[in-house]
């Protein structure tokens, strides 16, 4: 399955081979495919049902949980309603955990908690465990949020972690990691910030972003989307196995 | 994919309370508890780096079946879950911050009363 890239040896040959569609499939993805397959092919559901649902997944971003946010930094009695049952605040903003199903979404829960930052507490959210996030208020989670890289070390070392995504925090706040790897699902509330005071709820929905609502990032004037720049390795590490192709 | 079978609406409506009861008095929130450190088949939820700290019961949150059952399809015991809090001190050995807690989620055989 390797193939090799010279990248940018002098005297290395410029000639570059297709690169294959898929790079590298997992066993699970093979698992997944496998089941997928029988599972039509036994009439459990069809190719059709399977697209349709895919594609409602797919839909749901996080624009409700922004809408969520807003609403309580703007209306204390609803705040107090999504502290104390999450759930039942989130169909007052138009989401019902119970779709599509009556029951939820595969392997999501009907538990869900708002977790409330103060100026002495941040939350942090994470799974050790899988992927568990809080889909149907945020839609899918991001990439990072699922790598084994931020799993393992966000418990670990948070401070380093939200450093990493550009959020330093003084010690006096006390980071609140939330390990989500049971039923319930999460999602930060986090402190609104100065310079908003006269904010409609939409403009207030503007800087909330995913990243703010899972922790790794706070809302301010001005930021309204998560940007991740990827810095490219000066000098990658070749493995040996590609080198000796 | 989550099954729709009998377990999950078992654990929404009409779960059995004796056999919840049958696994211990429940904790209640601001307990001392302690994660216990016992052998699983196959499958668990309960982290590794959790196993044997002490941390406070945080919240109850609901009663389901507990996931070494379930993983397999199995409708087995239904246990109170809890949301247990750590200090990030006790969790992993010359952590800096001494404000710093993490929390997560046990049910109840997982967990036993720990003295302060």
């Amino acid at each position: 399955m390797s193939h090799t890239h010279s990248h940018g040896k002098p005297g290395a040959d410029t000639h570059h081979k297709a690169a294959p569609m898929v790079e590298e499939i997992t066993d699970y993805e093979v698992l997944e495919i496998a089941v997928r397959e029988l599972a039509i092919e036994h009439g459990l559901f069809t190719a059709e049902d399977h697209r349709r649902f895919t594609e409602w997944a797919e839909s749901i971003g996080p624009a409700a949980g922004s809408r969520l946010v807003a609403k309580a930094w703007t209306d204390p009695a609803f705040k107090a309603r999504a502290l104390k049952d999450g759930v039942k605040a989130c169909k007052e903003i138009g989401v019902d955990w119970a779709e599509p199903t009556g029951v939820g979404t595969p392997s999501d829960y009907m538990e869900f908690h708002v977790l409330e930052d103060t100026p002495t507490l941040h939350h942090v959210i994470v799974c050790t465990l899988c992927s568990c996030y809080p889909r149907p208020l945020l839609g899918m989670s991001p990439e990072w949020y699922r790598t084994t890289n931020y799993r393992r070390r966000l418990v670990r070392w948070p401070r380093q972690v939200l450093a990493e995504f550009g959020l330093i925090l003084p010690p006096e706040v006390e980071v609140r990691v939330e390990d989500s790897n049971q039923k319930c699902r999460f999602m930060v509330l986090p402190v609104r910030p100065k310079g908003t005071e006269n904010w409609t709820e939409e403009q207030l929905e503007a800087i909330v972003t995913r990243d703010c609502m899972i922790g790794v990032a706070l809302p301010k004037p001005g930021r309204t989307a998560d940007v991740h720049p990827i810095q490219k390795a000066r000098r990658p590490v070749e493995s040996s196995h590609q080198e000796a192709k | 994919m989550r099954r729709l079978g009998p377990g999950m609406k078992k654990s929404k409506t009409g779960h059995s309370p004796e056999k919840a009861a049958a696994t211990g008095a429940l904790f209640k929130v601001g307990d001392q508890v302690r994660v216990r450190d016992m052998p699983y088949m196959f499958y668990t939820r309960s982290q590794m780096y959790t196993r044997g700290v002490a941390g406070t019961i945080a919240a109850l949150t609901y009663k389901d079946l507990i996931p070494e059952e379930e993983a397999f399809n199995f409708d087995g015991r239904i246990e109170q879950y809890y949301i247990v809090r750590f200090r990030q001190k006790d969790l992993w050995p010359g952590y800096p911050f001494d404000n710093d807690t993490l929390q997560t989620e046990c049910p109840h055989r997982w967990l036993e009363p720990a003295k302060n």
